[in-house]
């Protein structure tokens, strides 16, 4: 019998209850579609915020803070001229010590704000995080005057709809209080605005961030009235795992013990392997809901089977061969999965577009954001990705779920003697 | 004269029902030579069709030998058996076509296991379905032909890859006494214009009357033979 009949045959019996094979279809259809979205939701939030990991992290980098070691209470002070003796070991190409304060900042137009002001050396900042630390506005200043700032873009424009509340040029007023000082001391700093920083997204350790102001290390130094900073951004010759590992060590000894030196790659590293732990939990859940359809296919067919016993002697008597008897029902479970399939990619990437639609377009915290981006959380914008592999996965995963399903029912069809399944009413 | 076309040698079958053997057929030894119009007469129970069963290869003898064109079937495993069965035309009591097909396809099946192109198929069904008298109702389904009609496209089916013998098992044992009889000349017909060797199962007497060989069975033994 020619390969071509015997598909036509199994598909005319898949005709003549449409219903049936429907019904059998949709099931697999909902077990890719899962597995398809899940897998393109969870690859589309993987690629966002890796890209949003890429500008505010270098891979090049690592983050020394106080503390580390075993827990307990932290005696030990981060001093900003740490970072001139890092500076000098081997590997290290740039050392800047951060200093961040929570303050309140006066607007051109009178409103105040919270906003975090981070103290760095602008030029060395600038090197290591060169594609965030980038002005839309003005030029960042690598010898700034006295009272140059630099701002991020939502402090500029905070509801990113164009209602700009300062620009470059214009004049803030930082406003901290002394908490050391008894009685506590408000301090002013007057700043004016050198650079509006372009959009960088939500996410970042140590690097440049949307929210924040920035203002010279030095006059951070002498306005906080510190010498201590909360980190030291070390930016290394490359990102050898060797570099990384004994720049990381040196810098421990140095501060004796005393710091935790962490590096931007080992945090990717960890953030995509949690992004792998959960992509797999996730598809391994979709994947039983294949599983139960692949149920639903075998119970299908064998009452399938049951009900055609008699045409299978037919079959027989005429001169089928039992592989050929096997072949049909194979054939007739291998239509609805493929097809199943097919459309389960298709609905499963329809359901990713319309999840993302929904839920992936949660604003900021306490910001109202009129972007017309396919979706944004968080400041993080997530489109599915759909990759050839999981397209190729999920034909072969349907497949070959609807094909080991059928496999027992078309066995049995296949074994079934000409004179029994003859008589059979 | 004509040469041996099946052959059996103390052919015996024996079902089991549950533990108590039933013996359908004991010791059955018949010759069928080509060309033959046979019909195998006998009370129901005496193991007509289980006869013809084993002779159609559609079961297997528990004893004794059965050669179709010497070849001992006994021997042959399960592919080979199916090899056997496209080169034998059988015709059921209950016609057994495929409802969801229509006559035409019906007739086309067995030429599409034998692996005939779609060309080939449609153009010897369409001939067949013509000698049978149904060219008119060829694209019908068989829930819309008459019991009568529908066994001459289970003919038609049966003739489609040219057998070596036909096998009816009662094909009239569904139609009315009428139709029964056109089915009957269409088979003297095909026996005497086309020289299609048959084998007929039937307990009517009359209808047996219209073979030159008829066959008499009793509780799984050939009692008695009359050629006219
Ligand atoms: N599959 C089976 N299992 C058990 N016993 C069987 C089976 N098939 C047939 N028999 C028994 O074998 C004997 C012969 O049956 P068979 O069908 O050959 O008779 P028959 O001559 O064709 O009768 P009928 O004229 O009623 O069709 C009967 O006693 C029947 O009960
Ligand atoms: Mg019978």
């Amino acid at each position: 019998m020619r390969i071509i009949d015997l598909f036509s045959y199994a598909f005319s019996a898949i005709k003549l209850r449409k219903l049936r094979a429907g019904l059998t279809t949709l099931g697999v259809v909902i077990g890719i579609a899962a597995i398809v979205a899940l897998l393109s939701i969870t690859q589309g939030l993987q690629v966002a915020i890796s890209a949003q990991l890429q500008r505010g992290f270098a891979t090049d980098t690592l983050i020394v803070a106080a503390g580390g070691g075993l827990g307990g209470v932290n005696e030990f002070n981060l001093l900003v001229k740490d970072a001139q003796t890092i500076k000098e070991m081997d590997n290290v190409t740039a050392s800047i010590a951060v200093i961040q304060r929570i303050c309140y900042i006066r607007m051109p137009n009178g409103q105040t704000r919270r906003v975090t002001v981070t103290g760095v050396d602008f030029a060395a900042y600038r090197e290591i995080y060169s594609s965030a630390f980038a002005a839309e506005e003005g030029e960042i200043p690598l010898n700034p005057e006295d009272n140059a700032i630099v701002i991020g873009k939502q402090v500029s424009d905070p509801w990113g709809n164009g209602t700009i509340l300062c620009r470059t040029g214009d004049t803030l007023e930082i406003l901290w209080t002394n908490t050391t000082a008894r009685p506590l001391r408000n301090e002013t700093y007057v700043g004016r605005v050198a650079a509006v920083l372009r959009e960088i997204g939500g996410f970042t350790i140590g690097g440049p961030s949307d929210n924040r102001i920035y203002i010279p290390i030095s006059k951070a130094q002498s306005f906080f009235g510190t010498e201590t900073c909360e980190m030291i951004i070390v930016k290394l010759r490359n990102d050898d795992r060797a570099t990384i590992d004994s720049a990381t060590k040196a810098i421990r000894e140095a501060l004796g013990g005393r710091v935790s030196v962490t590096s931007s790659t080992a945090i990717l590293n960890i953030i995509s392997s949690v992004f792998s732990t959960v992509e797999l939990f996730l598809a391994g859940i979709a994947a039983i809901s294949l599983l139960v359809a692949g149920i639903g296919i075998m119970n299908i067919m064998i009452v399938s089977v049951m009900e055609r016993t008699r045409e299978i002697g037919i079959l027989k008597a005429l001169g089928m061969k039992n592989h050929q008897v096997l072949l049909i029902f194979l054939c007739e479970a291998a239509i609805i999965g493929l097809l199943g399939t097919l459309i389960g990619i298709g609905a499963g990437w329809s359901l990713a577009q319309i999840v993302l639609r929904i839920f992936g377009s949660s604003d900021r915290v306490g910001i109202i954001r009129q972007g017309n981006r396919a979706a944004v959380s968080n400041g993080i914008t997530i489109t599915p990705v759909l990759t050839p592999t999981v397209i190729l996965g999920a034909l072969v995963f349907g497949l070959t779920v609807t094909m080991v399903f059928a496999l027992y029912p078309a066995w049995k069809a296949s074994k079934l003697k000409p004179v029994d399944a003859l008589r059979y009413e | 004269m004509a040469k041996t076309i099946i052959k059996t040698v103390d052919l015996r079958k024996t079902y089991m029902q549950g533990r108590i053997p039933v013996e359908a057929l004991r010791e059955v030894n018949l010759e069928v030579r080509e060309g033959e119009f046979l019909s195998v007469l006998g009370p129901s129970g005496s193991g007509k069709s289980t006869l013809l069963n084993l002779i159609g290869a559609l079961d297997k003898p528990t004893g004794g030998k059965l050669f179709i064109e010497n070849i001992d079937v006994s021997a042959l495993n399960d592919n080979q058996l199916a090899d056997l069965r496209i080169k034998i035309g059988f015709v059921f009591q209950f016609f057994n076509l495929i409802p969801r097909f229509t006559a035409r396809e019906n007739v086309e099946l067995p030429m599409s296991i034998a692996g005939l192109s779609k060309g080939e198929r449609r153009k010897r069904a369409e001939e067949l379905l013509q000698m049978v008298g149904l060219a008119s109702r060829m694209n019908h389904k068989p829930t819309e032909l008459s019991g009568g009609e529908q066994q001459r496209v289970a003919i038609a089916r049966a003739l489609a890859n040219n057998p070596r013998f036909l096998l009816m098992d009662e094909p009239t044992g569904n139609i009315d006494s009428k139709n029964a009889y056109e089915i009957i000349r269409l088979v003297k017909r095909l026996n005497e214009d086309k020289g299609v060797t048959i084998i007929m199962v039937t307990h009517d007497q009359q209808l047996a009357a219209e073979a030159k060989r008829i066959v008499y069975m009793l509780d799984g033994m050939i009692v008695r033979e009359t050629v006219s």
